[in-house]
């Protein structure tokens, strides 16, 4: 109990103190990068619906990004997963890279993705599905103690035109601490548009252009023994954003288990706050100009 | 020979500096075709208050806003340098940014909004 408490006030106090603008994904990256000198804090939870009785577990996730430069974006995750009748714990940390080769705007813009995870056996989040990533049979307090140290690499592609985006990332992720196991695949895509092209003049909070709306569809494509679609779980998700005010995102997906393998339903979401300026502020504090 | 060309590179480095200064990166060139474009929303001066939402969301950070000048080495947009640029050069800028130097692409805006932002960066021009 303490611990799920513990959980709760982490993600509390981030979304407290925190969120952004960008497209609506919950697993696809697009091209936009954090933009300079800002920082990014947001938090996810997936709600896990398992079929076959399997129970269901909350897995939550908080994200701080920080925009290097105009091509380089950095972030550190923190995670953790809870289950009725089982335990809260956490599991584990990412720490994220991406950077953008092009300097300007192109037709398909490619982002090369790369991220270190210190997890346990125990995460729930699935940021990403890879292999035959599947249903969650054992228990949180049984897998506590698997440590797994994974890196993991995306090529993000994407594209804006007449206000769609559209991404495509292909995923593969190494397992450091069991080496002989094969590397595993994945990929993630997306297509997003805001509800309204023009900005009303007005000061709202519920004009259609503060809302995008789109759809992902994830899953695993096997491993490097058998790269395949078949028995590997996939999901369609419609994704929803609502942006509220210069600085906060609001966001919500279900996603639907289309496969087997799949759960019946990850329901996600997520909330972002920006802090504009972050590194200036940071700087000055240290007698910077 | 020596001399000559610490001149020269010392000349260089003013130059190169004095240009940093004025926030202008001088290989960010508009092609032609894109300086070309017309706003298509000229007509329609209300879209203005729109773009200074979009404005106030996105650019103020490093531009700075009507009443305060820029908060780094972005440029003023109400400069006559700025100014100066036709409309379809804005909206290029705009839209493809220029990752080296930190200027972000807002390509993720829709057209009409990135329209209505060169829109409002017109009324910040120096009176």
């Amino acid at each position: 109990m303490r611990s799920f408490l513990a959980v709760l006030a982490l993600l509390v106090a981030s979304v407290v103190s925190s969120a952004a603008q960008g497209t609506p994904y919950f697993t696809t990256y697009d091209h936009t990068m954090e933009e300079p000198g800002n920082l990014e804090l947001s938090t996810q939870t997936v709600i896990g619906l398992q079929k076959h009785d399997l129970p269901t577990y909350w897995a939550p996730l908080v994200e701080m990004e920080y925009g290097l430069t105009g091509w380089w974006s950095t972030a550190l995750y923190l995670e953790g997963a809870s289950a009725n009748h089982d335990a809260t714990v956490f599991t584990g940390y990412r720490l994220e890279n991406r950077w953008k080769p092009l300097k300007s705007e192109h037709r398909i813009n490619p982002v090369l993705y790369f991220e270190f995870e210190d997890i346990r056996g125990a995460s729930r989040i699935q940021k990403e599905i890879v292999g035959f990533d599947g249903a969650q049979e054992e228990r949180i307090r049984d897998q506590h103690g698997e440590r797994e140290r994974e890196i993991e690499g995306k090529l993000i592609l994407s594209s804006n035109a007449k206000g769609w985006n559209i991404a495509e990332n292909l995923i593969f992720e190494k397992n450091l601490s069991a080496f002989d196991e094969p590397t595993e695949f994945g990929y993630s895509f997306g297509v997003s548009r805001p509800l309204a092209m023009l900005a009303s003049g007005k000061d709202c909070k519920f004009c259609r252009e503060n809302f995008a709306a789109g759809v992902e569809m994830y899953g695993g494509l096997g491993d490097w023994d058998r790269f395949s679609l078949r028995d590997a779980a996939h999901y369609v998700a419609p994704v929803l954003a609502w942006q509220l005010g210069n600085s906060q995102q609001l966001k919500v997906s279900p996603g639907f288990g289309i496969s087997s393998a799949s759960q019946r339903m990850l329901l996600r979401f997520g909330y972002t706050y920006e802090i504009h300026g972050f590194g200036r502020m940071v700087s000055q504090m240290f007698g910077g100009k | 020979m020596g001399a000559r060309l610490l001149a020269v590179g010392i000349l260089a480095c003013a130059v190169s500096m004095a240009v940093a200064q004025a926030g202008v990166d001088p290989s960010w060139v508009v092609p032609e075709k894109a300086r070309q474009q017309q706003n298509p929303l000229k007509d329609k001066p209300d879209a203005a208050l729109g773009g200074k939402k979009i404005f106030t969301r996105t650019c103020v950070t490093c531009h700075g806003d009507e009443k305060n000048a820029r908060k780094n080495n972005a440029p003023n947009l109400g400069s006559e340098v700025v100014q100066a640029e036709p409309d379809g050069a804005l909206f290029w800028r705009i839209s493809n940014g220029n990752s080296r130097k930190g200027m972000p692409s807002f390509s993720s805006l829709p057209e009409p909004q990135r329209w209505q932002l060169v829109l409002y960066i017109r009324s910040l021009a120096r009176k």
